[in-house]
């Protein structure tokens, strides 16, 4: 009874305030619901002993035996750039989270896809655990930000663009799938001509080629020879990936987690697995790799030996 | 040349070094003490860290200097942790906010006191990533995703960390 909860992020989402009115309404029934706010309300009250910058910055430069002669290398010109760059990024994150009533949300959720229309007709197939917002009113700038995995059927028209934290992708008139998972960035081309500008890089992508950049650095591009992305027919594939995206897409198509001690991440991998019956997808992964696993009983958590 | 073509600035600049310590140092030095819990030892590293951003600064593009300091100082912690096990420690370092204390009967008070005890036995009973999880969260007011971004591990692997938490914290607690 005590552990009894809906998910294994319930609590974490509860003190964050993310339960929807119904999740917390039940809760509020929980036998420890009292407990646990006690719990919270008392972290809240604590305090760290005080820390005096300026002092311990002093106590630095009289150990340091250069910082209190000239410094090495200076260069007075444009000395404020980096800063406004960096304040300029982080605006345009919190702009992705920060949404008026004219903005339209959509969300899919574990081993989920959905079908969106756009206001301009374009079509936008969002996969699992994905999340994506536009405007309304949608005249000349046709936008989408996007957390996770969608595939864009863009109609003929001014510019089209996907705002991802990894990058941008714009197109005019073509037919894309963009992946954006924390630091994994995927684009493929389908139809027509893509832009994708990282923070350092711009590539042009023509049908039939791909694009993956890992936390912006080990950039890649590849030929892929299918019309669509794959998990639009229900299955999920992979082409040289690190073998914890892999895992990462197990976790988000069947609400799963595994749990993983032995097995190298940094494996790369090649395959695809269905998105609608567990045994085989496991099967196919771990079959190919020699590993051993053990699915739960109510087949939530997956054991690797 | 590891310098990034489009950012070669570099905090060699004494002004530069400063704000950036000014910056960084307060919440270096608790993520520290969240991570290995002990509080002098995560000022020393602190110091150790800055020290070696400014002797290596004309190697260190600004937009790296951050994650630089920090690989620095997790490293410097987890060899020192390496020598010593140190179990997370409280005593001096954690108090309560001046302002929630009222004007409370003393009975009160003193109830207060032992809860706010056992909160941070529990505290430090917690496994080692779900304090630093639970504690960056709830006094440094990270949110989730910072806290991932920091760790380079996903969202919901913090999530489940931090509802792994507050349940040992809820059994370490008991019935009150």
């Amino acid at each position: 009874m005590l552990e009894k909860f809906k998910d294994e992020t319930f609590l974490s989402r509860w003190a964050n305030d993310e339960l929807s009115p119904e999740e917390l309404m039940e809760f509020k029934k929980h036998p420890d619901y009292d407990n646990y706010i006690k719990i919270i309300a008392a972290t809240d009250t604590l305090l760290l002993r005080d820390y005096d910058v300026e002092n311990a910055l002093s106590k630095i430069k009289s150990r340091s035996n250069h910082l209190d002669s000239s410094p090495k290398i200076t260069k007075p010109i444009r000395k404020l750039w980096p800063y406004i760059s960096v304040a300029a990024s982080i605006l345009l994150i919190i702009g992705l989270f920060i949404f008026n009533n004219k903005t339209i949300k959509h969300t899919t959720n574990y081993g989920e896809t959905k079908t969106v229309v756009l206001p301009d007709g374009s079509e936008m197939i969002l996969n699992a655990k994905s999340f994506a917002t536009y405007d309304k009113d949608w005249n000349n700038d046709r936008i989408v930000n996007l957390i996770g995995e969608a595939y864009f059927k863009v109609r003929k028209g001014s510019e089209f663009s996907v705002k991802t934290t990894n990058g941008v992708v714009t197109v005019l008139g073509t037919q894309f799938n963009v992946e954006s998972q924390n630091e994994m960035f995927e684009v493929v081309c389908y139809e027509g001509k893509v832009s994708v500008k990282t923070n350092d890089n711009k590539h042009i992508l023509t049908p039939g080629k791909a694009f993956r950049s890992i936390a912006n650095t080990l950039n890649k591009k590849w030929d892929e020879n299918i019309n669509e992305p794959t998990w639009i027919h229900n299955s999920s594939s992979f082409q040289s990936v690190p073998l914890k995206y892999v895992l990462e897409e197990l976790e988000e198509q069947y609400n799963l987690t595994i749990n993983n001690k032995t097995l190298d991440l940094t494996i790369i991998y090649t395959g695809t697995f269905p998105n609608d019956n567990i045994n085989v997808a496991l099967k196919t992964v771990f079959s190919t790799l020699d590993v051993n696993y053990v699915l739960s009983n109510d087949g939530k958590i997956l054991d690797i030996k | 040349m590891s310098l990034q073509s489009d950012n070669n600035q570099t905090i060699c600049d004494e002004h530069a070094f400063d704000n950036f310590f000014k910056g960084y140092a307060k919440s270096l030095r608790n993520h520290l003490y969240y991570k290995f819990g002990d509080l002098d030892q995560a000022e020393d590293i602190v110091q150790e860290a800055f020290i070696k951003v400014w002797d290596n600064c004309s190697k260190i593009p600004v937009g790296k200097a951050k994650s630089y300091l920090y690989t620095v100082a997790v490293n410097l912690g987890t060899s020192l942790m390496r020598h010593n096990q140190v179990k997370f420690k409280y005593k001096n370092y954690i108090t309560r906010r001046k302002s929630d204390m009222t004007n409370e009967s003393p009975e009160f008070l003193l109830l207060e006191k032992e809860y706010m005890e056992k909160i941070k036995r529990a505290i430090a009973s917690l496994p080692d990533r779900q304090r630093e999880v639970y504690l960056l969260s709830r006094i440094e007011k990270k949110t989730y995703r910072e806290i991932a971004e920091m760790s380079n591990v996903s969202i919901k692997a913090i999530e489940k960390l931090m509802h792994k938490a507050l349940i040992k914290m809820r059994k370490e607690i008991g019935n009150v």
